[in-house]
């Protein structure tokens, strides 16, 4: 069949504004406030063999989450995939990314044949499991952190299978669950009633001509942007600090990345090997982190879909922190994204030095649950206005100031300082950009931020979890590194307690000082090359004191 | 009763349209003049007056004059370019960075490149000063006023012309903005000053503190235009009265406008969407989809009974969070400029030819080529005959730069790159229209398309086949339709409480005199407005949640419903609401809902310019043919001769079948091969699916049906 240039331009605007329209069902529909309002979930629209036509993704660490399951579930079911089946998964240890995320997966048929699948994963409030929520320190298997769901038929050929269902939610906490779960269904829907108008639009045959085309276009551009960079091996490392069992532990993240003409390998065979808690990773999430590092450094226009991968090779051997063997617990694996970024950008560094950035703050992120005095009821506040520090900056470009982990880059938002007042019994103090937090620079990075308040509720209950306290985001080509994260809590008499990085503080007291620093990004070229304009306005404003100004930046702010 | 002009001002052309009961509209444009676009409007009476039968003078002319609607870029350009007054902030201690650092947001996640905005009130002119209020408004550290002092020496040694106080918690009580404030005035009395409270007194401080921020920064602006303009009106003889068109689709008085600046934000578009929704009106229908496609941006917006408004809108990344119209803007115009991606995609837009060098085929130096140069290729903008014939444009350039630009690199013909290009752009609208839509629960094939614009009429068939929407409606004013809209709008003035409180536990007294104290604050500004008390409305609306949500739904109260404290019936509406824009409620699972905003908006009722319908003038529509061209049809991907209409001579009643193109002044109109047309009795062109005359409302065919049943 001829190719209609043309048409290919209406099939990609069509298939993304499929999967768009997923996503906005899912904000409107779900109710979590992890789903609705950090929008941590992907709606994705792949073929019948399970090849991505299109995704939308809201937070990058997703950008891969999806795709190796419709494949693996594809294998699974073989011909026994009929329509109006509904397919429930989140299983790590069958290409499932993170426990709590579960995917609903639904067969598109037309005139009588599997062309396609629609697809829907957000982060559940809770997945069974140990401990409400999902998050325990304490787990070593993955029985102790969730629920496993291989790929499960919720609906067979569109009858609901309620012994299923009821079997899963039997062993999930919260009501709100089933509700988020259905609100997967109902975009996972849309997206096929959507796909299935598209055919009868344009026919079969033309779509599976133009898919083809399509993916052919966007591995050019990947093709393209991968050819930039001289073919030969690159080396880097990133560093993962305290396991959450044994004091003084490091990790360290290593990658082999082989560029030969129009492809790249991301080899991490010499990564240290799992641990015994839950500081590991899965396949997906871990290549997830891979791609969405890679993205950041090519054409943010290509497409998301098959061809966007179809050069990129990701070796993780099983049984390195990676890449958790069967069953160890991996529910911090996410967060590993950071230290897998760094490992990237040093790697690639002198071969791409106009394209990488220096290290992103890490993430380090708090939890603060309890009874609010004033009403007596329960509340949950996640720290998100507290974690978020600076990008890494790039030739040409400043990192950008509160930012967040580079795994969400942007997508997560503050909570509001008021409503934050009226929905934890918290009162805030500060929450202000924080002066010479960022790595100096030619380019400097991002500017972190320094969150302060009081707490207001006895025996409240604080959860860290994160990185950054001992390693600081690095500088590139002269630039230098950012500052250390911490949080710290004073008590009313006085006492300090530093809570460990991936920890559980219990009975904190009412009128207790929470201190929390999310440091900057890692500057980029000399800093004695910085502007000094710029410079001369950072001072004036503060984000960089007279003393950083002298003695990092060798610039002498004369007074008035 | 004297004349009605809507007065559009925008970026390259002034909008007039002139209303006198009962007869028809005639239509203005004039070029902008940036600079001080008071000229312009002068200009454009002068010419109005010039034109009428017979000749009049100016002075005479604006006598006659009764309203003059205004609708204004000002402020909007003076954001979007950074021309702002230099601005400095009095907040709390702590919380000085909300501004700049916008929650944290960075739109394009994997685009390293992506800088933040530079804040309006650089950071050493934000000072934050102690002094510290609770959720409930109780104070909790009294306010530092040595600490205002200082904020005020400091905005007097940097020479600052605009002032924003924005406290954390005021919403719950404004006495800490209010002392500051009485300082400023004052120590500064020459200062344009905000006060957050005053502007906005609701709960989430960044909204408020962005909101006020960018009042005070285009106040002066806006302020010193006003002042020029009402000059200017006043040495010419207008003795009427002069209204400011908001962004939430109403109007207000220059003296008001002055204090709320940032009310008029999106002046300009906002009058297109009452004016689509008075042509839908025409054919039986409360509801439609606007559209308006100019030479850079794209605009839609949808009307449910009345055009929808959000409470959380942008201008240029920073937040506004006063009630304005939901005006979707996507970079598709007329001269947007198609090129190949990497991949060897076409693309159109976002990247716009403008005015300057413009089109290719404008001949003025532009060699990319553009979504016009397309359109003369296709057969569908007549050389000629361009804005009247006051242009001419120039084919061959055109040709040329789509051959360089896409055909050549697409391997194909420059017609069929040309329809390629017709169709992308239109394809990006249509997704554009499919958003807005389904992000509000509706769908769009239930919605008349009110094409309006310069370049919109050519392009709406092609984005409602993609739609399937099966009626649309081109207004004789398709070119100036803001400006219409701005006659047809009331006086309007929203105001906002914060009175979070639970539904199953609510203080009924205090909510009461929340209503009370806003519709008296209504009122009173109404009466400012000559408004007498019998052409006054005041709608409740409650802002509500189902516990711990994240996100509102305003849902509209009779103030009856409050009297009578029925708290059910109340949450019954809300569980409707939610539906409707969400597909589910909660109503089963019954949570407990909470109100986080009580909101009132004071409507001012205004005369409206009566239309008349114009007389039935027979089916045939030959005698208005003038021609006919060689045009592209897309249904069939073909060129054919098609039929060109003089749109001047078509009257109500006339039919004519697409393929055909309608020749106006200002606009063309492409009905296209599976489309036929029929004048309405406004006179409006009611394209309609052919076989589908039943959605046509109201026209003679029709009426008589009715009369003789």
């Amino acid at each position: 069949m001829n190719i209609d240039p043309i048409l290919l331009s209406v099939y990609a605007r069509s298939f993304k504004s499929i999967t768009d329209e997923m996503s906005i069902s899912m904000q409107q529909t779900t109710r979590s406030p992890i789903l609705c309002e950090a929008k941590d979930f992907v709606t994705g629209l792949y073929d019948g063999a399970g090849r991505m036509l299109e995704q939308t993704e809201n937070l990058p660490i997703l950008a891969f989450s999806l795709a190796p399951v419709c494949k693996h579930i594809l294998g699974y079911f073989g011909d026994d995939i009929h329509p109006g089946d509904v397919i429930f998964h989140n299983d790590v240890f069958s290409l499932g990314n993170q426990n709590n995320d579960v995917a609903v997966f639904k067969p598109v048929f037309f005139e009588g044949a599997l062309v396609a699948w629609t697809a829907v994963k957000g982060h559940q409030a809770d997945i069974g499991g140990a401990v409400a929520g999902g998050y325990n320190p304490n787990a070593t298997e993955v029985w102790q952190e969730a629920l496993r769901i291989p790929p499960v038929k919720v609906y067979d050929k569109g009858k609901l299978r309620k012994d299923v269902w009821d079997l899963i939610f039997a062993n999930i906490r919260f009501d709100i669950v089933q509700h988020d779960m259905k609100a997967e269904i109902g975009a996972a829907t849309i997206g096929e009633r959507r796909f299935v108008e598209l055919l009868k639009k344009y026919g079969l045959e033309s779509l599976e001509a133009h898919k083809l085309a399509l993916f052919d276009a966007t591995r050019r551009m990947m093709e393209a942007e991968i050819a930039k960079i001289p073919n030969g091996r690159y080396c880097g490392e990133g560093y993962v600090y305290y396991d959450g069992k044994n004091e003084g532990s490091r990790y360290t993240i290593r990658v082999d990345i082989d560029v030969a003409d129009r492809h790249i390998k991301f080899d991490y065979s010499r990564t240290d090997a799992q641990t015994n808690g839950f500081v590991n990773g899965t396949y997906t999430s871990s290549a997830s982190a891979t791609i969405l590092t890679l993205l950041q450094m090519v054409n943010p226009d290509i497409p998301h879909n098959e061809g966007m991968v179809q050069p990129i090779e990701i070796v993780i051997p099983q049984g390195t922190l990676l890449n958790a063997a069967y069953p160890k617990a991996t529910t911090f694996g996410n967060h590993l994204c950071p230290p897998n970024a760094d490992a990237i950008q040093r790697a690639l560094a002198a071969v791409m030095p106009e394209r990488v950035t220096a290290g992103w703050n890490n993430l380090l992120c708090s939890l603060t649950t309890g009874i609010d005095p004033r009403n007596n009821e329960k509340y949950v506040d996640i720290g998100f206005m507290g974690l978020k520090g600076g990008s890494g900056a790039m030739r040409g470009t400043d990192g950008y100031d509160h930012i967040g982990m580079i795994d969400a880059s942007g997508g997560l938002l503050d909570q509001d300082y008021e409503m934050f007042e009226q929905q934890t019994p918290h009162r805030l103090i500060r929450h202000e950009l924080l002066e010479d937090s960022a790595g100096p620079g030619e380019w400097r990075g991002g500017l972190g931020v320094e969150t302060i308040f009081e707490i207001g509720a006895d025996d409240t209950q604080l959860v860290t979890f994160g990185d950054g306290d001992f390693e600081p985001a690095f500088g590139l080509f002269g630039g230098a590194d950012a500052g250390l994260n911490f949080i710290r809590l004073r008590y009313p008499d006085g006492r300090e307690v530093t809570p460990r990085n991936k920890d559980l503080i219990t009975g904190v007291p009412k009128g207790t000082i929470y201190h929390q620093v999310a440091s900057g990004g890692g500057g980029y070229g000399d800093p004695k090359l910085r502007e000094r304009g710029k410079l001369a306005e950072e001072v004036r404003d503060g984000v960089v004191s007279r003393q950083a100004a002298r003695e990092r930046y060798g610039f002498d702010v004369k007074d008035g | 009763m004297g004349l009605k002009i809507g007065i559009d001002v925008g970026g390259t052309f002034t909008d007039f349209i002139v209303k006198r009961n009962f007869e028809k509209p005639s239509l203005h444009k004039v070029l902008s003049t940036p600079s001080d676009p008071s000229i312009a409007v002068v200009q454009g009476l002068a010419e109005m007056a010039a034109a009428q039968q017979p000749r009049q003078d100016l002075a005479p002319f604006a006598r006659s004059i009764d309203v003059i609607v205004h609708g204004t870029t000002v402020t909007t350009n003076a954001t979007l370019t950074r021309t702002g007054a230099k601005s400095g902030l009095i907040t709390t201690q702590g919380v000085r960075d909300a501004l700049e650092m916008r929650r944290g947001v960075r739109e394009q996640q994997y685009n390293n490149r992506y800088t933040n905005v530079k804040p309006l009130v650089p950071r050493y002119l934000r000072v934050g000063v102690t002094g510290r209020l609770d959720g409930n408004g109780r104070e909790t550290e009294p306010l530092d006023l040595q600490g205002v002092r200082d904020a005020i020496d400091l905005f007097r040694r940097e020479g600052v012309q605009a002032i924003s106080i924005c406290f954390m918690n005021a919403f719950a009580n404004p006495a800490h903005e209010s002392a500051a404030a009485e300082l400023v005035r004052k120590e500064l009395p020459g200062a344009y000053l905000t006060v957050s409270t005053q502007l906005l007194p609701s709960i989430r401080f960044y909204d408020r503190v962005s909101t006020t921020c960018l009042n005070s920064y285009v106040g002066p602006k806006l302020d010193h235009y006003l002042e020029r303009l009402t000059g200017r009106l006043k040495e010419i003889g207008f003795g009427g009265v002069l209204l400011v068109m908001q962004s939430n689709g109403g109007v207000m008085t220059p003296s008001i406008a002055r204090g709320k600046a940032a009310l008029t934000l999106l002046s300009g578009p906002a009058g297109g969407p009452a004016a689509g929704l008075f042509f839908a009106r025409a054919h039986g229908q409360n509801r439609c989809i606007t559209t308006d496609m100019g030479g850079t941006s794209f605009e839609a917006s949808m009307a449910i009974d009345t055009p929808a408004l959000v409470n959380d809108g942008e201008i240029d990344r920073l937040r506004v969070a006063l009630p304005m119209l939901g005006i979707h803007t996507i970079g598709a115009g007329g001269g947007s400029i198609g090129w190949i991606d990497q991949g060897g995609l076409l693309r159109m837009g976002p990247q716009s030819a403008g005015a300057d060098p413009g089109p290719a085929c404008y001949g003025k130096g532009g060699t990319l080529p553009t979504s016009t140069d397309a359109n003369l290729v296709l057969g569908y903008l007549n050389a000629e005959f361009f804005a009247g014939g006051r242009m001419r444009l120039e084919t061959d350039a055109a040709r040329a730069a789509i051959e360089a630009h896409i055909a050549r690199p697409l391997g194909m013909s420059v017609e069929q790159a040309a329809a390629g290009m017709y169709r992308v752009v239109c394809n990006n609208m249509a997704q554009g229209v499919r958003e807005i839509t389904i992000k509000r629960g509706a769908d769009p094939r239930e919605f008349p398309f009110i094409a309006a614009g310069g370049a919109g009429p050519l392009h709406s068939c092609l984005i409602c086949i993609e739609l399937e929407i099966p009626f649309q409606i081109v207004p004789r004013e398709a070119s100036v339709l803001c400006a219409m809209g701005m006659l047809l709008s009331d006086l309007r003035h929203d105001f906002v409480r914060t009175f979070v409180a639970r539904m199953d536990n609510l203080d009924w007294a205090r909510l009461g005199e929340l209503i009370d104290a806003m519709s008296a604050e209504g009122d009173a500004q109404l009466a400012e407005e000559r408004i007498a008390p019998e052409g006054r409305r005041h709608e409740v609306k409650l802002d509500c949640r189902y516990l711990k949500q994240y996100h509102e739904v305003s849902v509209a109260v009779p103030r009856e419903m409050i009297a009578r404290r029925d708290a059910r019936a109340i949450a019954d509406a809300f569980h409707t609401e939610h539906n409707r824009l969400y597909g589910y409620s909660l109503e089963a699972e019954n949570p407990p809902v909470e109100i986080i905003n009580v909101r009132v908006n004071s409507i001012g009722l205004t005369e409206k310019p009566q239309y008349t319908e114009e007389t039935f003038a027979g089916e045939d529509s030959a005698h208005a043919i003038k021609g006919e061209r060689n045009a592209y049809v897309p249904e069939t991907t073909r060129f054919a001769n098609v039929p060109v209409y003089d749109g001047s001579r078509l009257r109500h009643g006339n039919r004519l079948q697409g393929p055909a193109i309608i020749e106006e002044v200002t606009t063309s109109v492409f009905v296209s091969g599976s489309y036929d047309c029929v004048v309405d009795r406004y006179g409006s062109f009611a394209l309609f699916q052919r076989g589908r005359d039943d959605l046509v409302g109201g026209t003679a065919r029709n009426a008589n049906t009715e009369a003789i049943a």
